[in-house]
């Protein structure tokens, strides 16, 4: 499989100079919801703030998807937040009344785990993860040895002059990615693993600042753990998640659609939008999570969706269903 | 209460981002500089006037020889020198400036010869200074571990970025009645005890778990008016999230770090992750960069050049570390002398990747008693 670059992801979207000054976002209406549908095959879907907040379902996602499935549109779930393992948010979207099958999701989580098989990341060598138990059962259901993760969240350096801070010298990738659990422990293994290790790689599964990680407010995302590692490595980790299209190969492979004849839809410039535009497909924002009208219309934004509306309902709504 | 817009900072653009080869070493880091522009109608810390002029900062990328920044031409500098001449260095100064960690100490352990050369020194009419980015204690606590170590050295000639990040807030008038969340260790929250500031967070704040749940808000306290970040061995996601609210959400809240190190040797047997990480936490969940206050700023340089009334071109910087000691000592333009007795070694220092030279290099500081005895 050909090898997609990697661009470390630049969390802010007004240093974006490389996208071409696009035209203003459209606000979502009638004429052109029909005009979305008519042209998309396939809508991809970000979840944190489009489809849930932390585990409260936003209005009128059921029904929405619904409509367009029996519209023949194919549904896929790009998800930065890597916590869960495909598996497990095959689960919550069930739990959720939604019926979505494993292969429809692609998590950071598991592009962590495919980004080492298709590198070849060699089997005697580990994984040392800061993250959830998601990343962890996406490296081992690829067949890697995964050390850390919510094992961890609870162990505590040793100060004393003749204690040594071990790490295991196999340790050839660490991936982080968010890591409510984080501490010390974790940042000083993965620093001297990275550090030490020759060859080490360091990846992250997506930098986004900030989600909606419970439905009343905002919490720091795995941007602040891959920046924590940042600071203390000077190293730049390979981004897996969006806005890095290394996903896009993965569904292009499951549907047999053309990047032209999708859209995604999402509610953050700087990952969903900039990954959809990175890849050639049509862009719809939601203003039902992190970013507000204010935020899209700020003169510093250069990152503009071809269309925004306020909820994935409005789709529904709008086509009149 | 003092925002941003009152006290112009100009923040210098960074030194190139480190390549992501897995070499041990490297020397370009991403820092932000405090650079102090004060406006004349404010009061100072002190009854004089503390007027810190905008330095120039050196600009460390590999690739440019001289580079303009702001008015200032900063020269190509020459190779390190090996120190062969100490009688001739230490006459022409009037100052010594040490940062500690590999330089005085190696964890708890005294590093050989440096009560003696110390001693020298001061019979030699000269003024010590210690300042450190280590911010776990406040400088009476490092005083204490001076003495410890059967070191004469006084409270007020120790300068660590616990103690710079009070010092700050004091200059800019920092009003009493806001407060001070800190992400960091005991020695933080002393100097803001003593300087009169009200904080919160801090070591105890290591010990609260979060639940992210249904229905579950973190509150905090609107009051606070500055965030400041430094090592923490008891960093966790409760304090991330406490101070990322603080800077988003509290109008002109203050982002403030003590020290931007990547790595620190707490124990003389290996490195650990330093403040770097934890300031590189909260610049990834606010998207904001901090005001340093420690080295390589020049804060402190010239809080001390201003309150001990120094010229700094009679200064010497004597350190471990070129990305901060030395580049410390150049921004504030005095002398500057690498010792290898910490973090550097001769190969870093001549490696074709780095580009900060010192003036001079030697093995460690007792060097200064044997190189051709100093006779004045």
């Amino acid at each position: 499989m050909e090898q997609v670059s990697m661009e470390a992801t630049n969390p802010n979207p007004s240093s974006m100079s490389g996208v071409a000054a696009a035209s203003a976002a459209e606000l979502l209406c009638c004429a052109n919801a029909r005009a979305l549908l008519d042209s998309v095959d396939a809508f991809l879907f970000d979840c944190d703030g489009v489809i849930w907040k932390g585990d409260k379902l936003i209005d009128g996602v059921p029904q929405t998807l619904d409509m367009l499935r029996s519209k023949g549109k194919k549904l896929v779930f790009v998800t930065n937040n890597s916590t869960k393992s495909r598996i497990q948010y095959a689960n919550k979207f069930q739990s959720l009344g939604l019926s979505v099958n494993q292969d429809e999701i692609f998590s950071s989580s598991f592009a962590a785990a495919m980004y080492l098989k298709v590198n070849q990341f060699p089997p005697h060598k580990k994984v040392y993860v800061i993250g959830g138990e998601g990343i962890v059962q996406e490296l081992q259901l690829a067949g890697f040895t995964a050390l850390g993760g919510p094992e961890d969240a609870e162990k505590r350096a040793q100060w004393k002059s003749n204690c040594l801070f071990e790490h295991d010298k196999y340790v050839g990738a660490v991936v982080v990615g968010l890591d409510p659990d984080i501490n010390y422990y974790k940042l000083q293994y993965a620093t001297l693993c990275i550090r030490e290790n020759p060859g080490c790689l360091f990846i992250a599964t997506n930098r986004d600042s900030v989600g909606h990680m419970t439905d009343l407010q905002e919490w720091p995302g795995a941007g602040c753990m891959v920046a924590a590692v940042c600071g203390s490595t000077e190293q730049e980790p390979i981004v897996v998640g969006k806005p890095s299209t290394f996903m896009m190969d993965f569904l292009l492979q499951k549907f047999n659609v053309s990047t032209s004849r999708m859209c995604m839809v999402g509610d953050r410039l700087d990952t969903d939008i900039l990954f959809g535009q990175n890849a050639g497909c049509k862009t719809l924002l939601v203003l039902s999570g992190v970013t507000t009208q204010s935020t899209l219309d700020d003169p510093s934004n250069s990152i503009k969706p071809d269309y925004y509306t306020n909820k994935v309902s409005d789709i529904l709504s709008l086509l009149g269903e | 209460m003092a925002t941003k817009a009152a006290v112009s900072v100009s923040v210098a653009a960074s030194i190139t981002a480190a390549s992501s080869s897995s070499s041990k070493f490297v020397i370009n880091t991403p820092h932000r500089f405090l650079c102090l522009k004060r406006l004349s109608s404010f009061s100072s810390f002190s009854a004089s006037a503390l007027a810190i002029k905008c330095t120039s900062i050196s600009n460390c990328s590999p690739n440019k020889s001289a580079r303009s920044m702001e008015g200032f031409t900063t020269r190509t500098r020459a190779s390190a020198q090996p120190l062969e001449n100490a009688s001739e260095l230490i006459a022409s100064v009037e100052t010594f400036i040490f940062d500690c960690d590999g330089v005085i100490w190696k964890g708890d352990k005294l590093i050989d010869g440096v009560p003696e050369t110390l001693d020298m020194l001061r019979s030699k009419g000269k003024r010590l200074v210690f300042v450190t980015n280590n911010s776990t204690k406040s400088r009476k606590q490092y005083g204490k571990k001076f003495e410890t170590l059967g070191l004469n050295v006084n409270e007020e000639e120790i300068f660590a970025s616990s103690f710079a990040a009070a010092a700050y807030l004091k200059s800019i008038n920092f009003p009493k009645d806001k407060k001070v969340y800190v992400i960091g260790e005991d020695g933080i929250l002393k100097e803001l005890e003593l300087a009169g500031f009200q904080y919160l967070g801090g070591p105890e704040d290591g010990g609260k778990k979060i639940e992210l749940k249904p229905g579950f808000l973190m509150e905090h306290d609107k009051d606070v008016g500055a965030v400041v970040v430094g090592f923490d061995r008891y960093f966790n996601y409760y304090k991330v999230q406490y101070g990322t609210l603080c800077i988003r959400e509290n109008p002109g809240c203050l982002f403030i770090a003590t020290n931007r190190d990547a790595v620190t040797h707490l124990t003389d047997a290996q490195e650990w992750a330093g403040g770097g990480s934890m300031v590189g936490a909260i610049c990834g969940s606010t998207q904001r960069e901090p005001l340093v206050v420690g080295k390589p700023s020049t804060f402190m340089m010239d809080y001390l050049a201003n309150k001990f009334g120094i010229l700094k071109s009679q200064i010497c910087m004597v350190g471990d570390r070129l990305d901060t000691d030395i580049l410390f000592g150049q921004n504030g333009g005095c002398k500057t002398l690498l010792v290898l007795s910490g973090v550097t070694s001769l190969s870093m220092l001549q490696s074709p990747s780095n580009s900060i030279q010192p003036d001079f290099y030697t093995n460690k500081i007792s060097d200064f008693l044997s190189i051709k005895a100093a006779t004045l």
